[in-house]
């Protein structure tokens, strides 16, 4: 994994424990983890094994106790809240089990959200860089629908789009299939493969399914808050990366 | 994020509630019309009695003989200490002019031909007029020679007018006012009530004829007029009394003017504003109560939307703003409505004691409005700030976990 370039994430000996009552419940336990930029990484691994944990770290959702993380060769741990928020309004996006759209609000709108709180994009470009993204996820006839109005994979598609609205470096999905249907979450994978193969972008899959798993090219498996294996294949990439989206 | 963008983050999520909305307005809503109708009232009130008092004028005072009774006043006994040879050193006086004795005549009744009616009857002096700012409305006022003559004539007031006359003209008639004739030289414009009494149901005969027919020889109430500097003159005439009436002690009289008059309306109306202020104030913290239980349950009810908020990068300042915004817009939309009630009722209750006091007229009280949007703006504030923080400062991840 040794790259010339810095890499995109690295954590150094990376630990998070919970503290209840005194009572600390260690979860991560000294990962060392190298993930460079455009790679589309799967980690799995079964419920408790940390798999979530560390994607909310990797994510900036939540602080690691303590080891390094460094993002594009940036130390984290001492960043503020504001910094942090910075980060994820620019850097990185989430795409959620439970798509976690805002209710009673149309696709639009829910795409749109991400773009109020960036930094840089003006509010005159929010709308036609939302559709683009609702196109590129083929929700274009569906903008101006409320979200409850759709499918469970087109919500999904939504969230998917919303994720890449502000054109992150990294996408993390959170078992993005778990609320879906095999087919409907065959759509949402086939759309996230897309998004990497059309490049530029790091993709963070978390699952415990291994079907899902195999979308990615590298296969990081967690247990007991441990890298239980790390395995990189080539094969899958070029078996789907000719499929068109369908609704 | 904008401001702007802030704004319709909270007019969405209003929107979304609108049910919820009006329910937890309502308290802001009866603080701020209760406000609004109480000051209203209260202001209304102000100048019905303002009204009622500026008839006495600026320059005026009135001298009524008894005992003031405690700080404030009221009559008590000796009605017959202000006598005749009193006016007559008043009138030496330099301070003060247009000095108008008055007496009350016991007298039941007034008749012309089959008409009766029960009349005030005054005995007085030109001067009585023009203190009082009554206006002629046909004939003529008391004349001086009237009064040197003691003649039986008679002026009246409109409502008399009409008890006995109807649609005749009744200068010149004669009319039976107790067991004496007396002729009608001239008829008063109508002035409605002051001090809350009827003005319009007086008959004014020459004090002279008053005297002679009843032979009281003191008077009932004294009105007249400073001339250049009111205190000098109020004192002047209180020297001269006590010294006439050989007082150590208490006065046995009473001197009313426009401006204790207007410090009892002053004491009054600033205890309606308290009272009121404090029901308000009440209201509103009640009302706040009220914003802020729904704001914190807003906040653990959209725990997962602050959450996802935060993962797509909103600061905690952006979440602290929405729900803040979103506390003071709820306070000052109520506010508002507020305001519209508490001032539609104001003009329900002007309309209804209109029928009873014509001089009651609705007051919009401009101060108390924007005091009252002011509060429901406090109000948002300080009860939405809470809730606000709480939930800014929820952890992202935690926030998306909620269930």
């Amino acid at each position: 994994m040794a790259s010339k370039q810095v890499p995109l994430i690295e954590t150094v000996d990376l630990r998070k424990s919970y503290f209840s009552e005194e009572l600390e419940t260690a979860v991560l336990h000294g990962l060392n983890l190298t993930i460079n930029e455009e790679e589309f990484v799967s980690i799995m691994g079964p419920s408790g094994s940390g798999k979530s944990t560390l994607m909310h770290i990797l994510g900036f959702l939540d602080q690691p106790t303590s080891g390094k993380y460094l993002f594009r060769g940036e130390a984290t741990r001492t960043m503020t809240d504001d910094e942090l928020a910075a980060i994820r309004a620019t850097r990185v996006s989430f795409v959620f089990q439970a798509f976690n759209l805002l209710p009673r609000t149309t696709v639009l709108e829910n795409v749109m959200l991400p773009l109020l709180y960036h930094p840089t994009i003006p509010a005159s470009e929010r709308r036609d860089r939302a559709m683009h993204a609702i196109e590129t996820v083929g929700l274009g006839d569906r903008a101006t629908y409320y979200t409850n109005q759709l499918s469970g994979g087109q919500q999904q598609r939504t969230a998917i789009a919303r994720a890449l609205v502000t054109e992150p470096d990294v996408i993390f999905a959170d078992e993005p299939t778990g609320n879906l249907d095999s087919k409907s979450g065959n759509q949402v994978m086939e759309a996230i493969q897309e998004l990497h193969a059309a490049g530029g972008r790091t993709i963070i899959l978390v699952t415990h399914e291994q079907n899902t798993a195999q979308h990615a090219k590298r296969i990081i498996h967690l247990r007991d808050g441990h890298i239980d294996s790390d395995t990189t294949k080539f094969k899958r990439l070029n078996a789907k990366k000719n499929h068109n989206l369908t609704k | 994020m904008l401001v702007i963008d802030t704004f319709q983050a909270a007019r969405k999520s209003l929107d979304r509630n609108r049910n919820r909305a009006m329910l937890t307005m309502l308290g802001v809503i009866i603080g701020v019309g209760s406000v609004v109708l109480m000051t209203s009232v209260g202001a209304s009130m102000e100048e019905l009695i303002l009204g009622q008092i500026s008839s006495i004028g600026a320059q005026s005072m009135v001298i009524f003989p008894g005992q003031q009774e405690g700080a404030e006043g009221t009559v008590q006994a000796g009605f017959d200490s202000i006598t005749f040879s009193d006016i007559e050193a008043l009138e030496k006086l330099d301070t003060v002019t247009s000095i108008a004795p008055a007496m009350f005549l016991p007298v039941p009744q007034a008749t012309y031909g089959r008409e009766t009616t029960e009349p005030r009857v005054i005995g007085t002096v030109p001067n009585y007029f023009r203190n009082r700012e009554l206006t002629l409305s046909a004939g003529r006022l008391l004349e001086d020679a009237d009064i040197r003559g003691a003649r039986n004539v008679v002026v009246l007031s409109s409502e008399i007018v009409d008890d006995l006359f109807g649609k005749q003209d009744p200068i010149g008639k004669r009319i039976k006012i107790g067991s004496r004739f007396y002729e009608v030289v001239g008829t008063l414009e109508s002035v409605g009530t002051q001090f809350f009494q009827n003005a319009d149901e007086f008959v004014f005969i020459p004090l002279s004829t008053a005297r002679a027919q009843t032979g009281q020889k003191y008077l009932n109430v004294v009105s007249l007029q400073a001339v250049g500097n009111f205190d000098l003159a109020q004192s002047d005439v209180e020297t001269l009394l006590r010294k006439r009436h050989g007082i150590v002690g208490d006065d046995d009289f009473i001197v009313r003017t426009s401006a204790q008059a207007n410090d009892i309306l002053g004491a009054v109306s600033l205890g309606l504003t308290l009272f009121i202020t404090t029901i308000a104030g009440i209201s509103l913290i009640v009302g706040g109560i009220g914003i802020m239980n729904i704001m914190l349950v807003a906040v653990s009810e959209r725990t997962r939307e602050i959450g996802l908020r935060k993962a797509v990068g909103a600061k905690r300042r952006d979440i602290l703003l929405q729900f803040l915004i979103e506390a003071i817009a709820l306070t000052v939309i109520a506010g508002m409505i507020g305001v519209f009630l508490g001032l539609a009722l104001a003009g329900l209750v002007a309309g209804i004691v209109d029928k009873f006091l014509p001089t009651y007229d609705f007051v919009l009280s401009l101060p108390s409005i924007g005091i009252a949007l002011c509060m429901a703006f406090a109000t948002g504030l300080g009860f939405g700030l809470y809730p606000a923080r709480k939930a800014a400062l929820l952890s992202p991840m935690n926030a998306l976990r909620y269930e």
